[in-house]
């Protein structure tokens, strides 16, 4: 029931069914909606209590009804996620819209999340249903398999899905410091079996200056 | 058609000698052959009373005549751009908005409180676009701005079409709009969806949506 219309606008069909949206992306509808802001995403009292500590506050808001609804954000582009019970690990800043009936929540990123200025936490959604993604310019889904592990910038780096373990890995020497580094001084690196998406661009992060 | 997109943020428009184009002042971006740009002072067409209302109104982007013949290329500030093909029927849209269009087609403003009262008045204020919006009427193509990508959506009698004031582009043909509030206890202690007000458009036509909730 998501689909792309060109590649910023997201429409969903909706028979009585619900999404999960962020807050204030709706663009238009047709038919009957019903727009509900949800408290702390979801997931009652300890999902917000969470949420709140972790700084992963994305105010999430349910839409139901019959019609049509369609969302965007800030012109990003969007990539549609499928999920057969896996899990999806993005930034809550990149994560448009999911089925209601996706479950949502926190993990701990260590140091990844520092160095991409996200923060330590990031958001993951599970189940079986479809997920809606942005990026700064159209993503690419990058297949990590346990012979070919997958590096990546982080600042390019939006979600992964998958059985993929992630560590943080520094090509920083003294040169870095002497201001002849070669700007890509930290990166991420993907092990396991799944999917990385990469986006074209690269937000600032504090290891993009090194 | 009088403009080709060339890619998403820029049209290409064929002039021809006794045929005028009209251009927000300033978003000519190359042309080929020989052209003339003059600006207009009267910001359009219409006469002395129409530029005296669109000065009253506001709704008075300063436009250029483009004549001659040749190609020209428009553009402006990195904005997304989107033709739309007017067959007799009427497009209201924000004059901020209005890259090009044809001289064929007449401009005037309309008072946007005369569509849905008093709502029809929140709505300016609230969307920030004022109270009057510029309307084109004839045959002809205009070409449109907009932050990120356009898609229409046709509105029917049975189907009636909500959009975030935000997101409005334009729209055409026979339509009534008005400011739907879903104002709740829950706005008013600041804890709502985001999606406090919508513009309901009924009737018989089409809107133009932008994919993003910034202005230009």
């Amino acid at each position: 029931m998501f689909r792309l219309q060109g590649s910023k606008v997201l429409a969903v069909d909706m028979t009585g069914d619900a999404v999960k949206a962020k807050n204030g992306s709706m663009v238009a509808y047709d038919g009957q909606m019903n727009f509900k802001k949800l408290t702390g995403g979801g997931e009652g009292l300890r999902g917000m209590v969470t949420r709140r500590l972790t700084g992963e506050q994305m105010t999430v808001m349910e839409v139901k009804g019959h019609g049509t609804c369609w969302f965007a954000d800030r012109a990003s582009e969007i990539n549609l996620v499928g999920l057969q019970g896996d899990k999806l690990y993005v930034e809550s800043s990149n994560l448009l819209a999911t089925d209601a009936g996706l479950r949502t929540g926190t993990t701990f990123t260590g140091l990844r999340g520092a160095s991409q200025g996200n923060g330590l936490f990031t958001t993951t959604v599970e189940g079986h249903g479809q997920a809606a993604i942005m990026s700064d310019g159209p993503a690419v889904a990058l297949r990590v398999s346990p012979q070919y592990p997958l590096i990546v910038d982080p600042g390019a780096y939006i979600a992964h899905q998958g059985n993929v373990r992630q560590s943080f890995q520094s090509g920083v020497t003294f040169r870095t410091f002497f201001g002849e580094g070669g700007g890509e001084a930290f990166q991420i690196r993907f092990e396991g079996d799944g999917l990385v998406y990469v986006q074209p661009s690269e937000r600032n992060t504090i290891a993009g200056d090194l | 058609m009088a403009f080709r997109e060339i890619n998403s943020k820029m049209v290409e428009a064929t002039v021809l000698p006794g045929q005028r184009l009209f251009s927000q002042r300033g978003a000519m971006l190359a042309y080929k052959g020989d052209v003339s740009f003059t600006p207009n002072l009267q910001g359009g067409q219409g006469g002395l009373m129409s530029m005296i209302g669109r000065r009253v109104t506001g709704e008075a982007t300063p436009l250029m005549t483009v004549e001659g013949s040749g190609t020209v290329f428009f553009g402006h500030g990195g904005h997304h751009v989107h033709v739309i093909n007017l067959t007799g029927d009427t497009l209201y849209v924000e004059a901020d908005r209005l890259l090009a269009f044809e001289g064929t087609l007449r401009q005037g403003t309309m008072f946007m409180g005369s569509q849905g009262g008093v709502m029809g008045l929140v709505r300016g204020q609230v969307t920030g676009q004022g109270l009057f919006t510029t309307t084109l009427q004839g045959q002809g193509s205009v070409a449109v701005m907009a932050h990120g990508g356009v898609f229409e959506i046709p509105i029917t009698p049975q189907r009636p079409v909500h959009v975030d004031p935000q997101a409005y582009v334009a729209h055409h043909g026979d339509v009534r709009n008005k400011l739907s509030a879903a104002l709740g206890w829950r706005e008013m202690v600041g804890r709502g969806s985001g999606e406090a007000f919508q513009l309901e458009l009924s009737g018989n036509g089409t809107v133009f949506v932008q994919a993003s909730e910034e202005k230009l």
